[in-house]
């Protein structure tokens, strides 16, 4: 029981973050439909984040500390982490990497980002409204589907030129084809079809649009 | 009026807009196609005469945006920004306006005079869409021509504006292209202190658009930026803007200036194009879902392939061998006849040298790279090069390159120079140079020869093509290792899918010449030079020296008799030539007699991977330059004596 408590604070914290990020007000309840938990099981998990240090109470609001925010951060990145696509190679690799504790020696390291991508990856991942598991990267989509950027995720070369080829938060995609074999995906964005490798794919995250919606 | 007026043109656009079939109607044979100085991209160029002036006309390369990614941006920006052609004519697809105008909108920045085509009118007509052309060139400020390009309608409509503009008769007004308001506040800030701090820079370029690529982090201004002594100050500035602006926006500023462009061009889009009926399922698109169908596809792709090869190799084989026999059979004894008054040493120089080497020139490039070309020009034009590389992203990702590497890597077993020049289609020049790294590993035909005549006739079927499956190995770790090696970024595929289309038979015949002509100035001089310099060295006796020279490499390291020296040498004119040689100089077919089976091995392998031979020197040099066709021999050289010495070692504990 405690284990899914502590699961949750994570995603409780993200949620307060931005919450207190558009200036609104922070209601359990809310909290408890969108996670689909009960408000006892947040009140239980708020306590525990409080007493850990990683909310404080501030005029009957809470706040995130230094340690919350870290918690955040070590969140998000983990879960960008298990979505992007690995290789073969990497993916034996992963199994040794056990908890990683320094994120930004491993996306150096393991994924080859400069320091100028990663400040843009942090920049972004800091500034994200709404939980990192609204975002599903590209690939976790199926023919058909449509769904619009959330976010790009990558070297500044890549972002770039995808943005230059339309591809900028906010815009409605559609994955029109998967290529076998795991290979590049077709979409369609701004009226144009477009291939893109499945490594990139996997860096671009959008958030599901419903058909009838 | 003697004094002749000239007018220069540039044509501008995103690709697969028809931009070389307006170019090709507007100058048709008449163009001379070369490469941009230093780079592997085509530049062409042609000249036409209209109402008495002379208009000169460049093609710049086909982009998506003025930023500096591809090295076709940055050629395209450079030449607008720096050359300032009198105008440009963008080139737009009429069935895809929003993507195009984020192009125009940035030409608009730079402020260049300029006209729209509006082309594909008949395609966008068939798409359903209408587009109000008065209002567009109202919103735009600029003359906007509706074409169809491959149809020649539109095009002297297009050539009188140019006139009408250079003239003064209309008045451009180009659209002022206006950011939100905290982005137009910074820029202007930015503009102030790049007037006042560098001003030898604004001759150049326009402030703002400095200060807009500037906010876009573009690396080629900053560069240009820190050479002036002034320049930190305005770099510490802009990065202080940028700060504020993403901390509004929570966004990169890349992708803050790429979305309101978008936004422009949306808005734009929006208000001028009416959908009258709806898209109905066309032809092309149903091959399109054919031809990247998931199971159909790979078939269909198989037959494409087998295709080519069969008409390139079978076909130019047969061609080849008219050709050679003609020039054996007849032109040479002729030409014997003829130089009989020169001394002996001479003429031998001249037939074997000069002779030879022009026919192995013409008995290359006519029948191989012509059918090449044509099917290369094809391919391009009909829009299978996307879907083909679509299939084939994911294996080619194992060394290191994307889909559309899988094109040259597959022509190179046929012939490594038609691969080499295929590597074009790759984007940025560090695929292009890793493309052709590992296509000229491939054992191509006359390899194949070897590998066959005496690993496979000697050894057996099962040995020869552990010989191949072992070259792949090596392909793999050495691609693997070169992407790991060479500088930059690497980007994955990000490709624009176009529709298909009928290719016409004027552009295929016009890309086909122009290429070829290119091909015979770059390599023709190469290949006779390289022949008449070996056949002097046999005549003189100075190849004996040489041999001994090298004789310790090929006795002591790679186990090899002394004699095998010469062929080897010889192979890097043609690589068939070195059974050939090495037949003459021993006396016998029979290569079991002078050659033990750990020889054969050791031989096929040095001959597969040491340099491929003069021609693709010389196409490697074309397509990047001397400094990296000379590093690719030499790699190619050490590797072939390395992994040769080691394989007869390890074969020699074995056997």
């Amino acid at each position: 029981m405690s284990e899914k408590i502590n699961e949750l604070i994570p995603e409780i914290l993200e949620i307060i973050k931005t919450l207190e990020n558009k200036n609104e007000e922070i209601k359990l309840n809310e909290i408890a439909k969108e996670l689909k938990v009960s408000i006892k099981d947040i009140e239980k998990a708020i306590d525990i984040a409080i007493k850990d240090g990683l909310i404080k109470k501030i005029n009957n609001s809470l706040k995130l500390t230094e340690k919350g925010l870290e918690i955040t951060q070590y969140h998000r990145e983990k879960y960008l982490h298990e979505k992007i696509h690995h290789s073969f190679l990497n993916s034996i690799a992963k199994i040794f990497e056990g908890k990683i504790k320094d994120w930004r020696k491993h996306w150096h390291y393991k994924h080859g980002m400069d320091d100028e991508s990663l400040n843009e990856f942090y920049k972004e991942i800091k500034s994200l409204e709404g939980r990192i598991e609204d975002a599903l990267p590209l690939t976790d989509l199926h023919q058909g589907e449509k769904g619009i950027i959330v976010f790009i995720f990558g070297g500044k070369g890549a972002v770039r030129r995808l943005a230059e080829m339309g591809l900028t938060p906010g815009t409605e995609i559609k994955i029109v084809k998967e290529a076998p074999f795991h290979g590049p995906v077709e979409i369609c964005v701004r009226g144009t079809f477009l291939a893109i490798g499945r490594g990139m794919a996997s860096k671009i995250f959008i958030k599901k649009v419903k058909e009838n919606e | 009026m003697n004094k002749e007026r000239i007018i220069n043109i540039a044509l501008a656009g995103n690709a697969n807009v028809g931009k070389s079939a307006i170019f090709n109607q507007l100058t048709g044979l008449s163009q001379v196609v070369g490469n941009w100085p230093g780079k592997t991209v085509e530049k062409a160029e042609g000249t036409l005469f209209f109402q008495g002036y002379k208009i000169h006309i460049i093609d710049l390369p086909g982009i998506y945006s003025l930023s500096t990614f591809s090295i076709e941006e940055i050629i395209a920006r450079e030449y607008i920004a720096i050359e300032k052609p009198d105008i440009i004519i963008n080139v737009i697809d009429a069935s895809n306006l929003e993507r195009n105008l984020y192009f125009t909108i940035q030409l608009l920045e730079l402020q260049v005079p300029m006209i729209i085509a509006l082309n594909q009118m008949d395609f966008a007509t068939k798409k359903g869409i209408k587009i109000d052309i008065e209002k567009l060139s109202k919103i735009l400020g600029v003359p906007v021509i509706p074409t169809v390009a491959i149809k020649g309608e539109g095009i002297k409509e297009l050539l009188s504006k140019v006139i009408d503009v250079i003239e003064k008769k209309i008045e451009l007004k180009p659209l002022k292209i206006k950011y939100g308001k905290e982005i137009e506040v910074n820029i202007e800030k930015l503009e102030n202190i790049i007037n006042e701090k560098l001003p030898e820079i604004c001759r150049k370029y326009l402030s703002r658009w400095i200060s807009i690529k500037l906010i876009e982090k573009d690396d080629d201004i900053i560069k240009k930026i820190q050479e002036y002594e002034n320049g930190r100050e305005v770099l510490a500035y802009s990065e202080k803007v940028i700060e504020e602006l993403e901390k509004i926006h929570g966004e990169s500023s890349i992708i803050i200036i790429a979305s309101e462009r978008y936004g422009i061009a949306n808005r734009i889009a929006k208000e001028v194009t009416k959908i009258i009926t709806p898209p109905k399922v066309s032809i092309e698109e149903r091959l399109s879902e054919i031809t990247t169908h998931k199971i159909l596809g790979y078939p269909i792709l198989f037959f494409v392939i087998f295709s080519i090869f069969s008409i390139v190799f079978i076909g130019g084989n047969f061609l080849s061998e008219i050709l050679e026999n003609f020039f054996e059979g007849i032109l040479i004894p002729i030409i014997n006849e003829l130089l009989i008054f020169l001394p002996q040493i001479f003429s031998k120089i001249i037939i074997e040298g000069i002779i030879s080497g022009i026919i192995a020139g013409i008995t290359i490039a006519l029948p191989y790279i012509i059918p090449f070309y044509i099917i290369l020009a094809i391919l391009e034009d009909s829009g299978y090069i996307p879907r083909a590389a679509f299939l084939m992203d994911n294996i080619m990702h194992k060394i290191g390159l994307h889909g559309k590497a899988f094109i040259p890597l597959l022509l190179g077993y046929g012939c490594n120079v038609p691969a080499c020049i295929g590597c074009r289609i790759m984007e940025t020049e560090r695929e292009r140079f890793l493309a052709a790294f590992v296509t000229v590993l491939i054992p191509c035909s006359a390899r194949t020869v070897i590998i066959l005549g005496l690993v496979g006739k000697y050894i057996g079927l099962h040995a020869a093509l552990s010989l191949y499956f072992f070259d792949l190995i090596l392909i793999f770790i050495l691609g693997r290792i070169a992407f790991k090696a060479l500088p930059g970024e690497p980007i994955g595929l990000i490709m624009e899918m176009p529709p298909y289309k009928l290719p016409l038979i004027k552009n295929i015949i016009i890309k086909t010449w122009v290429r070829t002509k290119d091909f015979i100035y770059i390599a023709f001089p190469l290949i006779i030079g390289g022949s008449t310099i070996l056949e002097a060295l046999i005549l003189t006796g100075w190849i004996w020296p040489i041999n001994n020279f090298i004789a310790p490499l090929i006795v002591n390291w790679l186990g090899l008799p002394k004699i095998t020296g010469i062929p080897l040498i010889f192979g890097i004119l043609r690589k068939e030539l070195t059974l050939i040689l090495l037949s003459e100089l021993t006396g016998t077919l029979e290569f079991n007699n002078i050659l033990t089976p750990i020889q054969m091995i050791v031989f096929s392998i040095v001959t597969m991977i040491y340099v491929p031979c003069i021609a693709t020197i010389a196409v490697l040099k074309k397509e990047f330059n001397l400094k990296k066709a000379i590093g690719i021999v030499i790699i190619d050289i050490f590797l072939a004596l390395l992994i040769g010495g080691l394989i007869f070692r390890i074969l020699s504990l074995f056997f």
